[in-house]
């Protein structure tokens, strides 16, 4: 029992550790680990993921802002979509097919791994030519990379494309159940042009939001089991403490290539969840 | 009412305000599930259990929090586009706990 619960924490530490550095909850991983490898039921370790998805975004957040990586402006106006998308997403999900929901966000995040592999050697984005809502809501920002060592400044571009790609990446999260993340990084890296360190940092401000009212829901249908999501979340906290250090010093190039693979991996999984089995 | 740019000073207060926020909650909900754990291992006893659940229930408000005092901070910079946006994430996230929404 204690030697189980003690790979549980050192799981969920990697899991913070990754959750963190990538922008992510990391539930595509997590859910897996505990219900496979540890035999948790389903339920219990979708819960204790959702609560986790708060740990990373809260624990890595502090850091994040301090080094004003987590651009707060963007994230707040991008937020609107991945709430009402989570929400609507919800509320229509049993009408849709599941099937071909995850075959095309599958093949969609397929496409963002391509995209981004073909950019995986660019450290910092091209001139930026910030649009009129951008300008208007003042969503420029600038942070001092402690990988190059220089200050930073950058503009964002396509804002109302960005916030309709956050109400699908919020949808994809409350029909599928997947994504907290693996949407917002691509959405905010290759469509609004924001460093790709900036866009990693601002999807994990913006998940813990996102995931609070789903983790009251599993607390109040007593799907959260303190002996589980207790160890879990202290875990991941240490981890995305620690992760968050490590990622404000990392390369762009290097978090992009450690990005590509799990990308890639999500949206094979989520292909084969639309093609063999819903 | 919104002034196309505003002082980089307001932006980099509310990051601080934030992190501060953020780094309590972080704090007392690690602190809460270390000592409710703890707790368990070492004598079993039922405290562990409410501590651990005190601890859950402090990290899931925090980002809550945040979107409070992040209108709190824009209702006093007079920004209120801003201060809308944080009302509508609430509204989303308060019909999204009474739909027992769980995206």
């Amino acid at each position: 029992m204690i030697l189980t619960s003690l790979a549980v924490f050192l799981v969920a530490i990697s899991a913070g550790v990754m959750g963190s550095i990538l922008g992510l909850g990391g539930g595509i991983i997590l859910v897996p680990v505990l219900t496979l490898l540890f035999g948790i039921p389903m339920r219990t370790a979708v819960a204790a993921s959702t609560v986790s998805i708060i740990a990373t975004s809260t624990g890595a957040a502090v850091s994040f802002l301090q080094d004003r990586l987590s651009n707060v402006r963007v994230a707040m106006w991008l937020e609107m979509g991945t709430a009402t998308g989570a929400l609507t997403g919800a509320l229509v999900a049993g009408y849709l097919n599941q099937r071909m929901l995850f075959i095309l966000f599958g093949a969609l995040l397929a496409y963002s791994g391509y995209s981004m592999l073909n950019a995986r050697a660019t450290e910092r984005p091209r001139r930026v030519v910030p649009d009129r809502i951008s300008r208007r809501l003042n969503l420029g920002g600038s942070y001092h990379d402690q990988a190059l060592g220089q200050h930073v400044e950058y503009q964002v571009t396509r804002s109302v494309p960005g916030l309709i790609l956050m109400y699908f990446s919020g949808a994809a999260a409350g029909l599928l159940g997947i994504g907290a993340g693996i949407f917002k990084v691509p959405a905010m890296d290759q469509v609004m042009g924001l460093p790709f360190k900036v866009s990693t940092a601002t999807s994990n401000f913006m998940i813990g939001v996102t995931a609070a009212s789903g983790a009251v829901v599993y607390f109040v249908r007593g799907d959260v089991d303190p002996l589980v999501t207790g160890p879990v979340v202290l875990g991941v906290l240490f981890g995305a403490l620690a992760g968050a250090r490590l990622m404000v010093r990392m390369k762009a190039t290097t978090i992009r290539r450690l990005f590509i693979p799990l990308i890639l991996y999500t949206a094979i999984v989520m292909i084969y969840k639309g093609v063999v089995r819903p | 009412m919104n002034q196309a740019v505003q002082p980089t000073g307001e932006t980099h207060r509310i990051e601080s305000i934030l992190a501060r926020l953020l780094r309590i909650g972080s704090i007392l909900s690690a602190a809460l599930l270390g000592l409710g754990i703890g707790w368990m291992v070492f004598s079993h006893a039922a405290h562990g259990r409410g501590l651990i659940l005190a601890g859950l229930i402090v990290l899931v408000l925090t980002p809550v929090m945040r979107v409070v005092v992040a209108a709190l901070v824009f209702a006093r910079e007079r920004d209120w586009l801003y201060v809308a946006f944080c009302v509508l994430v609430l509204g989303a996230l308060a019909a999204g706990v009474g739909l027992g929404v769980v995206g």
